[in-house]
């Protein structure tokens, strides 16, 4: 039996730089405008030390995010399920 | 009416009465002015009155984000703060970074306008559509990065604009630091909001904005996001931020301090100091340094800074003997809300004060000398306003000027702040020539300054980079007619442009600092703009917008007693600058004219003629005044 394949988001919060560009897709995506609060991504403690990054549970992993983000912070990989 | 990318409204505060009210912004003021700096002169002419004393409770301050904030537009996260600034008592626009501006506009708000005088002190605390007063007493007397901390955790994700004890104190120079990173206000901002009893001013926005044509803000996006992800240099920007600009350990090397030089270079700010990379919303090019002393003296520190070339510049100082010192320096500087490019020049003319006998021990009450111990010591006694020399340096270079003839003619400042960029060190292109002819005096510009293309650049480059940042065809041939034909161009009316250029870009809400504003054009910004808005605005109303900002700007300093003899160019530039062994002369952006004083007069008056002003005193003529519709403001 073939095995179905689906993304997954890595977290590199150490890479993170409290850009918030993938809180500003998520949510002009899926909101229809710029709204990083209402982005299933929330990125918390931005400019501290260490960034804090959750995916809430309305996140379908479209991988959007990820792939906008220009920092290395969201890795998108492809698994078997 | 609905507004995109704008919100449309105007926070008022009046802290006099604890009264806070919301009116809305007229479109009509909106096309005319766009944004940021643009609508913050707007509504400064309307509501500051001439010779207002800046810590009066007539003061205001006035906040202001452009139309493309808190969108995903790259590098749209300026905000704008308009004031009458205590250190040179001209009315002028400071311009930051970091989350403040983004959170205010996500809360709702184009603008704040905060007059009158809070009773006690407080913190403007906006929170979507609840603002509030709130008492300050917890951290009143605290430093930025306590206060910071402090109103961080209280409202996670919140933008802070904080004082330290300079501001609450009066500081002449006081400014504030957003996020305890980026220097917003120099020039004396933090000693306003001191004198108003606000501590600090909290944005946190969950409102969101919305865009007009979405399909086409996407596809100007996506293209614009590209260019600047296949960028070549983009990772070594990320990786080095503003130090790539700026290489100080040439300089350091230059006055023949090999081992200091060494520790200026890029590889021991990556093994020894950096910490981490931040970014302003929406940033593809982060450049926000956090710092970490990692080893040696005063091991564990951190400390945030707009990059890390501030305090390096700081360790030019002969005082300081190791980067440990200047990054330890460089923070306390920052926590009392001090200026650390104005301490490291006056640190300096004192000891050549000292050493003239300008200065005696009597005249500043402790044994000068060139270590960190005396620095520090300096640096507080101008931050608590500590003795009588403690005041005369708290209440700034004019103050101190009145000790003697000496010390006030070789001071090295422009309107009462010191010059930034000396052009004996880097020649004399627009952001030399325009701390002379801004209102505000010497200060951090830039906007299409030549040196982005470089004194190596063909003549057919420039016309490019001219042409991108909006210089009308008309216009053009001018710029290259400087005062004698082999300085190639005319540096005095090309500033006119870069200072428009600077304003649209601003005004915008875009960051104009060279890796970010090089992707940028008028004619970009203008399909942005258009996209955000839904308004329909040509290239030459962006253009006429930042003129008729600029010349509104000139006029409110002009009723402030400003004119022609405030444009000076400082006496010293015209003598040799010795720098170790060499001997740095006043030359042309292309280093092969000597600038003499007859030449520096005819930039300033071809200046002007580029602006329409009058030769004899800089004032907007009748012509101009009318063209720009600015008549009610006379
Ligand atoms: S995860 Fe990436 S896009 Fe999101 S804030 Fe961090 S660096 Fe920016
Ligand atoms: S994966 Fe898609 S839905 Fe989930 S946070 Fe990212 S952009 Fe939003």
């Amino acid at each position: 039996m073939a095995k179905s394949k689906s993304l997954v988001i890595i977290i590199h919060e150490e890479k993170c730089t409290g850009c918030r560009i993938c809180q500003l897709i998520c949510s002009s995506i899926y909101k229809q405008r710029f709204c990083p609060a209402e982005a299933f991504i929330q990125i918390n403690d931005a400019y501290e030390l260490t960034p804090k990054i959750t995916f809430l549970d309305d996140c379908i992993l479209c991988g959007q995010c990820a792939k906008h983000c220009l920092y290395g912070a969201l890795e998108l990989k492809e698994v078997e399920e | 009416m609905d507004f995109y990318g704008y919100t449309g409204k105007i926070l008022n505060v009046d802290l006099t009465n604890n009264k806070i009210s919301v009116e809305n912004a007229k479109v009509e003021d909106l096309t005319q002015f766009i944004g940021g700096i643009g609508m913050n002169c707007k509504l400064g002419a309307e509501l500051l009155k001439p010779n207002t004393n800046p810590f009066s409770p007539e003061n205001v301050i006035i906040l202001g984000v452009g139309p493309l904030v808190g969108t995903i537009t790259p590098g749209a996260s300026r905000i704008v703060g308009l004031s009458k600034f205590p250190a040179t008592g001209a009315i002028a626009n400071s311009c930051g970074s970091m989350s403040f501006g983004f959170n205010l506009k996500q809360a709702g708000y184009d603008h704040v306008i905060i007059s009158g005088k809070s009773e006690k002190p407080v913190y403007l605390l906006i929170l979507d559509d609840h603002v509030e007063l709130v008492d300050a007493s917890k951290v009143w007397g605290q430093d930025i990065v306590e206060t910071t901390n402090y109103l961080w955790k209280k409202y996670d994700g919140c933008g802070v604009i904080s004082i330290g004890q300079a501001g609450e104190n009066l500081v002449l120079g006081a400014l504030t630091l957003i996020d305890k990173t980026s220097t917003f206000g120099r020039g004396g901002l933090g000693a306003v909001m001191g004198a108003k009893n606000v501590k600090a001013i909290v944005a946190k926005g969950t409102k969101g904005i919305s865009i007009a044509n979405p399909k086409e803000f996407k596809n100007l996006y996506k293209k614009q996001i590209e260019r600047i992800r296949n960028y070549p240099q983009r990772n070594s920007w990320i990786e080095l931020g503003m130090l790539r600009s700026l290489p100080i350990n040439l300089m350091l090397t230059a006055k023949g301090e090999k081992k200091k030089a060494r520790q200026a270079s890029e590889k021991y700010y990556l093994k020894n100091l950096k910490k981490r990379r931040i970014a302003c919303p929406s940033c593809p090019m982060a450049d926000k340094d956090i710092l970490e002393i990692k080893e040696g003296e005063f091991s564990g520190l951190i400390t945030y800074t707009s990059s890390v070339i501030n305090p390096l510049l700081m360790f030019t100082l002969d005082s300081l003997e190791s980067a440990n010192q200047a990054v330890k320096i460089f923070d306390l500087i920052g926590r009392y809300g001090l200026d650390s490019l104005t301490i490291t020049s006056l640190f300096e003319f004192l000891g050549r004060m000292y050493d003239k006998g300008a200065l005696t021990k009597e005249d500043i009450g402790f044994e000068w000398k060139r270590d960190y111990k005396t620095l520090t010591h300096l640096i507080e006694i101008i931050a608590k306003r500590e003795g009588s020399f403690g005041n005369i340096l708290a209440d700034g270079w004019k103050k101190l000027a009145e000790i003697n003839d000496t010390i006030a003619n070789e001071m090295l400042t422009i309107k009462g702040l010191d010059v930034i960029f000396d052009p004996r060190f880097l020649r004399l292109g627009t952001m030399e020539f325009e701390q002379v002819v801004n209102p505000k005096g010497a200060h951090v510009a830039s906007g299409g300054s030549p040196t982005y293309v470089g004194a190596g650049g063909t003549m057919e480059k420039f016309k490019n980079h001219f042409k991108r940042m909006g210089i009308p065809d008309s216009a053009i041939d001018r710029v290259f007619i400087p005062p004698l034909k082999e300085m190639g161009i005319h540096v005095g009316r090309l500033t006119r442009y870069s200072e428009d250029w600077y304003t649209v870009l601003t005004s915008l809400g875009l960051c104009a600092r060279a890796q970010m504003n090089r992707f940028w054009g008028l004619e970009l910004a203008t399909e942005f703009y258009n996209a955000v808005t839904g308004f329909d605005l040509q290239l030459d109303d962006l253009r006429k917008a930042a003129e008729r900002s600029w010349n509104l700007l000139k006029i409110m300093n002009i009723k402030e007693g400003f004119t022609r003899k405030n444009d000076k160019f400082p006496k010293e530039w015209f003598k040799p600058l010795k720098l170790g062994e060499n001997e740095l002369e006043f030359k042309d952006f292309f280093g092969g004219t000597i600038i003499t004083v007859d030449i520096a007069n005819q930039l300033i008056d071809d200046y002007y003629d580029e602006r329409g002003w009058s030769k004899e005193n800089g004032v907007p003529t009748q012509e101009k005044v009318k063209d720009l519709g600015l008549e009610k403001f006379l």
